[in-house]
């Protein structure tokens, strides 16, 4: 008895932590709004929406298929690399203009970029074509790394494989800093704007096109994730054994989960490299594109899509208040010529440890789900026990 | 000298014990025995503070001992050699009978441990060699000189017996008749040797699904040719056995 | 000697001690620490302030930054990783943990580095510490001093884990902490004193890395992925295959750049971090666990023993 109620009280304040995340985020918002612009709040919506989707694609690899994806920086790279790299070029070469390895030379970059961006932005046909072949070309390259990495998730053990993910993505990240016909080495590559032809508004239109992405992912992987796949992908997070008992091909659930994942996350990358309109290899560092999305994720509640939402929303606002109000607040940090600005990495550090020590299952906590469906239960339920248990 | 009362524990979600008490006099040995799966290690396991325990009593001469990490029983005087993993399988034979001594002043660990290669001839001879090359009996062998170099004031010996030749069983188990009569020393013996167990055994307990089955004197329990037929697959007739024992005392 | 060789020895042997104290941190706590990224880093700093503010060579500082490197894990173990392992938190939680440990020290030392900028005017972001080091039998001191360092270290290591009873305390709460813990050992102590000689190591394998490579605020953080690989290339059950993962994947680097140049042309240079990884993933695929894993006594028996091919 007493059990229960402590458990309802968790419950109730669990429930209440939620409620209080998006009243918080909200007001934030609106604070931001008043006090900064509208400007402030876009910005914060497509940081939010950039990192929802790879935090929610790490949540599907991680959270509902217990893979330690400690590589998803490798996904997110397929896709921007592969968004600076060949897009620009196939349109470089239909208009014909330089488009081999000097294509991403620095010099030939300055001149051909402007006639690129220049030609999308004449026609509404050919931006909207240009993008949706980013998004497709980005999607490849991650379902290819997805596909790559799935090789020795099948075989290596956890640790083993969550290291190995780790240092392959900061290799791939050292590749497109060494070899300037990828993505322009050390100097960057401009991507062709598909946005510009919405001409003032083109800021407005990027964020908004890039916010409905990241609900379209959500929307997606709630329905994936109460199919029979999402429940069969728990069943192989939960007990292998078991799940292979029940005649679920391990190897094939977790190959799928992971090329689904990477493919999200990469059509990200690619996304927000339309987004800034380059791509600098040495921007893909593990810490921004691996660590933080785990720090969202741990935030958010492990195993739970809509966590991921708050998790990413509560910390990118914490983030830009830092950002924001540095010198306002952390100004006596001057006196010692300390950058305010490391602080987020205190930030980061603190929420990762008071997250596992105080608040272990995150802002929404997993909701435990049968591995039946309700329908089917509801029916054993009636037919079966029911006139037991009334 | 240990006393349970009303406990209830088992591994995480799972319980194993329900409301169980048990009590264990002074310079005597307690004979837990019970089928397979009954909740005998377990109850080892919830004394020593290694199994989760959710609620009841445990008190060690008069002070509880629930919740205390188990080098601190140890420091108390109780000695446990466990079912399995009772050896330090990547250290020597002699590194492990030191580890047994780590509580005792280092010549006295360094006398017992002579005085346990001398009743267990074959760790002399092993003395260099890592536990894990050892024969199930050898290891056995070791787990049993390991609990008994502590010194203790109360052993609790999970299935001793297990893996020895008919030989040494015989001489462990007297060995253990031996610690109680000449040193004093209190015992909570679980063996699958039912019967022998019984015999040298004073007072006994039936576990049977994680609750006592019977509690009283050891060779009442001998007296229970239903039980004993149901649970310990001990057959004769028990009734024309004990007077035999009674008698050769 | 050959400069890549004298280079590749003190980078290698900084591995190996990195890579030793990861292994021996997971053996007895299940923890995968990423704070050894920065308490390498605070190493480095640790002998790069002294050689600086202090004076004298930096190997009058090693001690020193051993001892602060075991301050940081003592921290964490006591902060973090004991209320952690008394809830038997799964091995990513303990991983996470020291993920969000190391992001706090490493802006610890960005701030550490604005300060040192700022008010005594020194350039700590980008440090060359061969600058300070000496000249020793025709090569630098350097190349002579810190492969000792790690042989004189471990060696006292392993001295102490086989010889001392607190040392074989430590080896059997590894292997068996119920029955250690029963046997009268304090299992806390053994993994504080983990924790401390993790540390230490982490910041040994950092100041002697310096010593080696261009030292920056991040040098744990870039380095941290060969720690990682060393010690998973030794198998992560033995520590002396964590050391030896870590001097192997080391020398690889070197050796491998040196050579693969000479063929290849000094493009190769760029590409120099997925030589190790590509010998780490190699072997991973062959033999998922590692140098510990591969039945060596198997292996030398068949080669030079009967006929009859390597069976794994
Ligand atoms: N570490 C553990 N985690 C989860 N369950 C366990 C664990 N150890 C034992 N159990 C379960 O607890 C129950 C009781 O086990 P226990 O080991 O206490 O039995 P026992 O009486 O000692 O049996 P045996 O005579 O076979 O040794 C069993 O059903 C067993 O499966
Ligand atoms: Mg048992």
């Amino acid at each position: 008895m007493k059990s229960q109620s402590t458990q309802r009280n968790l419950k109730s304040l669990l429930l209440n932590s939620e409620i209080l995340a998006v009243v918080a985020i909200l007001m934030a918002l609106t604070f931001f709004l008043t006090t900064r612009g509208l400007p402030m709040v876009l910005t914060i919506l497509v940081d939010f929406a950039v990192f929802a989707i790879i935090t929610m694609s790490l949540n599907l690899e991680t959270g509902f298929t217990g893979i330690p994806q400690f590589g998803r920086v490798l996904a997110v790279i397929a896709g921007a690399f592969a968004v600076g790299a060949i897009p620009g070029r196939l349109l470089a070469a239909l208009m014909g203009l330089p488009a081999g390895l000097n294509y991403t030379i620095d010099t030939v970059q300055f001149q051909v970029s402007p006639e690129l961006t220049a030609a999308l932005s004449g026609s509404w046909m050919l931006s909207l074509l240009f993008l949706f072949i980013c998004l497709v070309i980005a999607a490849l390259s991650g379902a290819g790394i997805g596909w790559l990495t799935s090789r020795p998730a099948i075989r290596l053990r956890e640790a083993y494989l969550g290291i190995s993910l780790l240092a392959f993505g900061d290799f791939l990240m050292w590749v497109g800093h060494n070899w300037v016909p990828l993505v322009g080495g050390s100097t960057s590559v401009f991507v062709p704007d598909p946005f510009r032809i919405f001409g003032g508004a083109r800021f407005e239109a990027v964020v908004i096109a890039i916010f409905l992405a990241a609900l379209l992912v959500y929307a997606y992987l709630n329905r994936l994730t109460v199919s029979p796949f999402g429940r069969a992908l728990k069943m192989v997070r939960d007990n292998e054994v078991s799940a292979s008992a029940a005649g679920k091909d391990i190897v094939k659930i977790r190959t799928q989960s992971l090329v689904i994942g990477s493919m999200l996350a990469a059509i990200a990358g690619g996304l927000y490299v339309i987004y800034t309109g380059t791509v600098t290899a040495m921007g893909y560092s593990r810490l921004v594109w691996t660590f933080w999305p785990w720090a969202f994720m741990m935030l958010g509640g492990i195993g739970s899509t809509a966590g991921m939402l708050l998790g990413v929303m509560v910390l990118t606002i914490m983030r830009t208040l830092i950002t924001v109000y540095r010198f306002e607040v952390f100004g006596f940090l001057m006196a010692w010529g300390i950058n305010p600005l490391w602080l987020e990495f205190t930030l980061m550090g603190a929420v990762i440890i008071g997250v596992i020590l105080f608040l272990p299952h995150g802002l929404v906590p997993e909701k435990v789900q049968s591995i039946l469906p309700a329908s089917r239960v509801n029916s054993i339920l009636s037919k079966g026990f029911g006139a037991k248990l009334q | 000298m240990l006393k349970i009362n009303k406990l209830n524990s088992g591994y995480g979600k799972l319980q194993v014990l329900y409301d169980l008490s048990i009590e264990i006099p002074e310079k005597g040995i307690t004979v837990v025995v019970g089928p397979n799966g009954a909740g005998k290690t377990t109850l080892l396991c919830s004394i020593m503070g290694i199994a989760d325990v959710s609620s009841g009593e445990v008190e060690f001469q008069g002070n509880s001992i629930r919740a205390l990490p188990s080098y601190l029983l140890a420091r108390q005087g109780i000695s446990y050699v466990p079912q399995m993993g009772n050896v330090f399988a990547e250290l020597s034979v002699r590194d492990n009978l030191q580890m047994a001594g780590y509580l005792l002043p280092t010549a006295k660990a360094k006398k017992k441990a002579e005085q346990m290669t001398v009743m267990f001839p074959v760790l002399k001879k092993f003395i260099d060699r890592k536990a894990a090359t050892l024969s199930g009996g050898e290891r056995r062998m070791l787990a049993v000189a390991m609990g008994l170099m502590k010194d203790p004031k109360l052993m609790l010996l999970d299935e001793l017996s297990t893996d020895l030749a008919p030989i040494i069983a015989e001489k462990v188990i007297s060995e253990v008749a031996r610690l109680r009569d000449e040193l004093g020393i209190t015992i909570l013996l679980v063996e699958q040797m039912a019967k022998r167990a019984l015999e040298i055994g004073d007072t006994a307990y039936l576990l049977v699904s994680g609750g006592v089955r019977f509690a009283g004197k050891a060779r009442e329990l001998l007296n229970e040719p239903e039980l004993c037929n149901m649970y310990l697959g001990i057959k004769q007739p028990a009734a024309q056995n004990i007077p035999s024992i009674e008698g050769s005392r | 000697m050959a400069p890549w060789l004298a280079t590749g020895l003190i980078y290698a042997s900084a591995l190996a001690l990195a890579a030793g104290g990861i292994t021996l941190l997971y053996m007895s706590t299940r923890t995968f620490n990423f704070a050894h990224a920065s308490m390498a880093t605070i190493g480095f700093y640790v002998i790069y302030t002294g050689s600086v503010l202090g004076g004298g060579t930096p190997y009058r500082y090693f001690p020193l930054a051993f001892l602060i490197g075991g301050l940081l894990g003592v921290i964490c173990y006591y902060g973090l990783n004991r209320p952690l392992l008394k809830r038997r938190a799964v091995e990513i939680t303990l991983m996470m943990s020291t993920l969000g440990y190391d992001l706090i020290l490493l802006s610890v030392i960005q701030m550490y580095c604005d300060y040192l900028t700022f008010s005594r005017r020194l350039f700590p972001r980008r440090v060359s510490m061969s600058i300070y080091d000496f000249e020793l039998l025709g090569v630098s001191a350097a190349t002579i001093i810190l492969p000792l360092v790690a042989i004189v270290f471990l060696t006292a290591l392993h001295l102490f884990l086989v010889k001392t009873r607190f040392g074989v305390a430590m080896r059997a709460t590894i292997e068996n902490p119920v029955l250690a813990g029963a046997s009268g050992i304090n299992a806390d102590r053994v993994y504080m004193l983990a924790w401390v000689i993790g540390g230490g190591m982490a910041a040994l394998g950092g100041a002697a890395m310096s010593m080696a490579i261009t030292g920056t605020p991040v040098l744990g953080m870039n380095s941290i992925p060969f720690m990682f690989a060393g010690a998973i290339f030794g198998g992560l059950h033995s520590l002396y295959g964590g050391i030896l993962g870590g001097f192997v994947i080391g020398m690889t680097e070197y050796a491998g750049v040196f050579y693969l140049s000479q063929i290849f042309g000094p493009w190769v240079l760029g590409y120099r971090m997925g030589i190790p990884l590509l010998l780490m993933a190699a072997t991973l695929l062959i033999f998922p666990r590692g140098l510990a894993g591969i039945p060596w006594a198997a292996l030398v028996r068949n080669l030079f023993g009967k006929k009859g091919g390597i069976r794994v």
